[in-house]
């Protein structure tokens, strides 16, 4: 699963979860690597040990530090900033640039369309919305114009990276 | 000497106040026998000091003005309630002279100084005048405040430059400015009133000498209804930022093992107590010049944030004495001698702010946990699903460490910051961190402008942690696979 950290400034960051293994009820092991530009920058291997209520974690299995216990975090705190984190899907609205191509953050299906090619829009409009993670996401244009193309239809699953929309 | 003491009889006692000092104070008032009553507003229903309450009273309203100031609302509350007496903490109430008059006129003890010493030492003109009167070295500077800027140059030229402009309503290091010269003068006198009318209602201003690579030193005081009057000795609070204090210490390293000027300064402390027949715990502050002579800055009549460190080099605890004292019973203080220091002891505010701006930054705690050394004491509201509101002080817990020797003491604070997991919510931690490894700091040789000077916050890397990230993640796939 892919995570997006962003922070009120939009600086991103992207963390994917690569593997994932049980070793047992109380030890799982995880991969994860850092992207930048579509490049893997750093990988790591996690552990996780459940002992005494806490989780403990360790990067070799072998030495163990506490961590806090927190439900799955929806911010995270990093010296100064606070980021959002988007677990498997990238908010929209935050995509940066102006280019009014809509293209798919996640896998998900389309639950409704608002607009029909020629449809004037404002930049912040909600176009569509996008069922994903058994959350229904609103999909908004950064970019104000007219619908040029529509390359999706209501009900139709989409993969990661698919263009949905044109806006001129 | 096998000393007995008396148990109190049982009293009802409503605590003004909220986060870690209410908690503090019910603390007491549980190993005392007494019933603590906390309170609880519109904006805080979760409030965690109620966790030591025995019952908990809803002040309805969500302003501080609706609530912990609105002394209408408190007394009705105290009378309905049958209290026999109110502990203010510190902020708020603690310092209202006429809050403490209203309620000992409804016969509810007020836990804290009579009114009248509440009233002098709450004006900077009167408690210096009355610190005069009793021969306790005050700043050079003018007693009265100074109606224009002529007359601010002529007293700046009777007790010559660097002096400080200051409001005499002022605190908090607002309403204050330094001037070198003659033309800064001029150039902030103006300001300084202004500023100081919009922020306290009162532009007069004072003239005083600025002393330079100055120490914040205080000195607490403890005393009963009977006119005995005790020191706690000092604790060293120069680490300040917008002159706040930050990390504490007790005793005071720049006064180091110069036990002369120890008894000078603890001994001078007591006198201006004895002067305004001073009957509960309080602090006297004073500032200390690198040539070590120290002149009185105000007498704070409450409690303060910092007093676990002198508990934690004493063995005494505060509040139980000030409940104690209240109530017009022995502290079980035999005598001075009683009270003797070992030790060192460090304090740092844990505050919901940026660590490098220091500017308040409030939000909500997705994740609290510690893991800390031997020893170590956390006065803290901190849970899981806090939420810091913009309404009341950044400070959201007190961090104390001590050894036999300071390093010690700074070692295990090093740990014990290691140790406290604050999640989703800013906090000055990384700065602490970089304070107690500072070689200025570890010398114990600062002054009040360590964060300017040696500016610590600079040094605070905030280079993405990837690695910190990735065991955040982890935890979260862990619990979701049900572990």
């Amino acid at each position: 699963m892919r995570s997006y950290l962003i922070d009120s400034e939009n600086n991103e960051f992207i963390i994917d979860l690569t593997k994932t293994i049980k070793h047992s009820s109380e030890l799982v092991e995880f991969e994860f690597s850092s992207i930048q530009e579509s490049q893997n920058i750093d990988s790591k291997r996690v552990f996780i040990r459940k002992l005494a209520g806490n989780y403990y974690c360790s990067f070799d299995n072998v030495a163990w530090r506490k961590l806090a216990r927190q439900h799955v975090p929806s911010k995270v705190l990093n010296v100064d900033k606070v980021y959002n984190l988007y677990r498997g899907f990238k908010p929209s609205g935050l995509s940066s640039g102006a280019s009014g191509d809509l293209l798919t953050q996640m896998p998900g299906k389309v639950v409704k369309l608002n607009i029909k090619v020629g449809d004037e829009v404002a930049a912040g409009d909600v176009v569509l919305i996008l069922e994903a993670m058994k959350m229904e996401n609103e999909i908004k244009t950064s970019v104000s114009g007219t619908v040029k193309a529509i390359h999706v239809e209501e009900g139709q699953a989409l993969d990661s990276g698919v263009l949905m929309i044109e806006i001129e | 000497m096998n000393i007995r003491i008396k148990d109190s009889a049982p009293k009802r006692i409503m605590i003004v106040n909220r986060g870690e000092i209410a908690s503090r104070v019910a603390k007491a008032c549980r190993e005392l026998g007494h019933t603590a009553i906390g309170l609880w507003t519109d904006n805080e229903p979760n409030a965690a000091h109620l966790e030591f309450c025995d019952e908990w009273v809803h002040l309805e309203g969500a302003s501080n003005a609706e609530t912990y100031l609105n002394i209408e609302k408190i007394l009705e509350i105290a009378k309905e309630f049958k209290v026999d007496g109110v502990h203010p903490g510190y902020g708020f109430l603690s310092e209202n002279g006429s809050f403490a008059k209203r309620l000992t006129d409804e016969g509810i003890t007020f836990i804290g100084p009579h009114p009248e010493a509440i009233r002098v030492m709450g004006d900077k003109a009167t408690s210096k005048a009355l610190a005069r009167d009793a021969g306790v070295p005050v700043v050079p500077g003018t007693a009265e405040a100074v109606p224009t800027v002529e007359e601010a140059l002529k007293v700046a030229n009777e007790i010559g430059y660097p002096i400080l402009l200051k409001a005499v309503a002022g605190g908090g290091g607002r309403g204050m400015r330094a001037c070198l010269n003659d033309q800064d003068v001029k150039n902030n006198f103006d300001a300084v009133v202004r500023e100081s009318s919009a922020a306290f209602g009162n532009g007069d201003l004072l003239v005083e000498k600025l002393i330079v690579n100055p120490h914040h030193i205080e000195v607490q005081i403890m005393a009963d209804k009977n006119g005995n009057v005790f020191h706690f000795f000092e604790r060293e609070c120069s680490i300040q930022r917008r002159h706040q204090k930050i990390v504490e210490e007790a005793p005071s390293p720049f006064i180091g093992d110069d036990e002369e000027l120890r008894k000078n300064i603890c001994e001078t402390a007591v006198k201006l107590a004895k002067a305004v027949d001073y009957d509960s715990a309080g602090t006297v502050e004073f500032i200390m010049g690198e040539d070590k002579n120290f002149y009185f800055l105000e007498m704070n009549t409450r409690i303060q944030v910092e007093h676990p460190i002198t508990e934690e080099i004493t063995g005494v605890d505060l509040i139980i004495c000030m409940i104690q004292s209240a109530f017009g019973e022995d502290l079980q203080i035999p005598s001075q001698e009683w009270i003797r220091k070992t030790g060192h002891a460090i304090e740092c505010r844990i505050c919901a702010e940026d660590p490098i701006t220091m500017l308040p930054a409030p939000g909500s705690v997705t994740g609290f946990e510690t893991n800390f050394p031997q020893g170590v004491r956390f006065d803290h509201c901190l849970y899981r699903g806090l939420n810091v509101t913009p309404d009341f002080d950044p400070m959201v817990g007190k961090l104390v460490s001590k050894g036999l020797v300071r390093d010690v003491a700074v070692r295990k604070m090093r740990a014990a910051l290691d140790g406290v997991y604050i999640e989703g919510l800013k906090n000055n931690i990384p700065l602490h961190k970089v304070i107690m490894d500072d070689p200025v700091f570890k010398e114990g040789q600062y002054t009040t402008n360590f964060i300017k000077e040696v500016a610590p916050q600079d040094k605070i890397s905030t280079d993405m942690d990837l690695d910190s990230i990735y065991l955040k993640l982890a935890a979260a796939e862990a619990r979701n696979m049900g572990m």
